[in-house]
């Protein structure tokens, strides 16, 4: 038995549906933020075993499209960083359920 | 066989992170559970023969995105008592329900074809072809545009998160100053 694509897929949609468990439980902002990144970061694993498994691994689209997702993700997740901390200084609180100005 | 073995061992790490940093009531240990689950994936990427990404993994994840996010727990959240650091759940239930309901459709269509599906064989090239230079050159030649896109917005990204950082601060001194 060797490794196959498809040991890495379902690896792939359990570390997604975990992210996602988390950013739909979780009340407190960063967690939710980090939650993405796990689910980014599944995005990623497919990327890498397709490229791995796929037919013209040459070309190098995979790590390609991953070293992209990452500098994406790092942006992302500067801004909402700050903007988590922007919200703190104005609500005293990083509360998802207390940022509720909008419906008042 | 002995490549099975270390992807079941990097998958039960990484999951096991990501399990604990979602799950874990105490924010701060939550994170460590996550530097924890990125040098997992980390891992894999190397088991998958992408050791260029995997040290992209650590140095961007495990390195920089971690410690911003331990330092905006610290910047966050009242570092005085024990509780400070705790999280409340909200709609635990209903958030496995659904998670749970996107894994089944990820995989029940396709999981009775896993047995009867021909496995491809990865290629042994790849280990010429995924070298540092070569990896440079295709970055380079197509997608020139794409890089400097990138470029600027993490330029953006750097003086967003500044100015949303530091927003209300910097209005309250002009406020002061006058």
């Amino acid at each position: 038995m060797t490794l196959a694509l498809h040991h890495c897929l379902i690896l792939a949609a359990v570390l997604f549906c975990i992210g996602l468990l988390g950013a739909f439980s979780r009340r407190n902002a960063i967690v939710v933020l980090f939650s993405v990144e796990i689910m980014l970061n599944a995005a990623n694993l497919n990327f890498i075993a397709f490229w791995r498994y796929g037919t013209n691994p040459e070309l190098l689209h995979g790590p390609l499209f991953t070293l992209f997702t990452i500098a994406v993700a790092a942006a992302e997740v500067a801004v909402g960083l700050a903007l988590v901390i922007a919200v703190y200084r104005h609500f005293r609180s990083v509360d998802l359920e207390s940022l509720d100005t909008l419906k008042e | 066989m002995n490549e099975v073995t270390a992807f079941w061992m990097l998958a039960a790490i990484s999951v096991l992170g990501a399990l604990i940093a979602v799950r874990k009531r105490n924010l701060v240990h939550g994170v460590f559970a996550l530097l924890v689950f990125f040098v997992g994936l980390a891992g894999l990427f190397l088991l998958l023969l992408a050791e260029f990404i995997a040290v992209v993994q650590i140095l961007v994840y495990a390195g920089a995105v971690g410690i911003l996010i331990l330092f905006a727990i610290m910047l966050t959240d009242r570092v005085t008592g024990r509780d400070a650091f705790r999280v409340t759940s909200r709609g635990s239930f209903w958030g496995a329900l659904i998670s749970l309901a996107v894994f089944l459709v990820i995989l029940l269509p396709t999981i009775q074809d896993i047995p009867t599906i021909e496995n491809p064989t990865p290629k042994e090239t790849i280990v010429e072809t995924s070298t540092v230079k070569q990896l440079g050159i295709h970055l380079i030649k197509p997608y020139i545009i794409t890089i400097e896109i990138l470029a600027l917005l993490l330029t953006a990204a750097l003086v967003g998160a500044v100015t949303a950082a530091q927003g209300g601060r910097a209005s309250e001194n002009e406020e002061n100053n006058k």
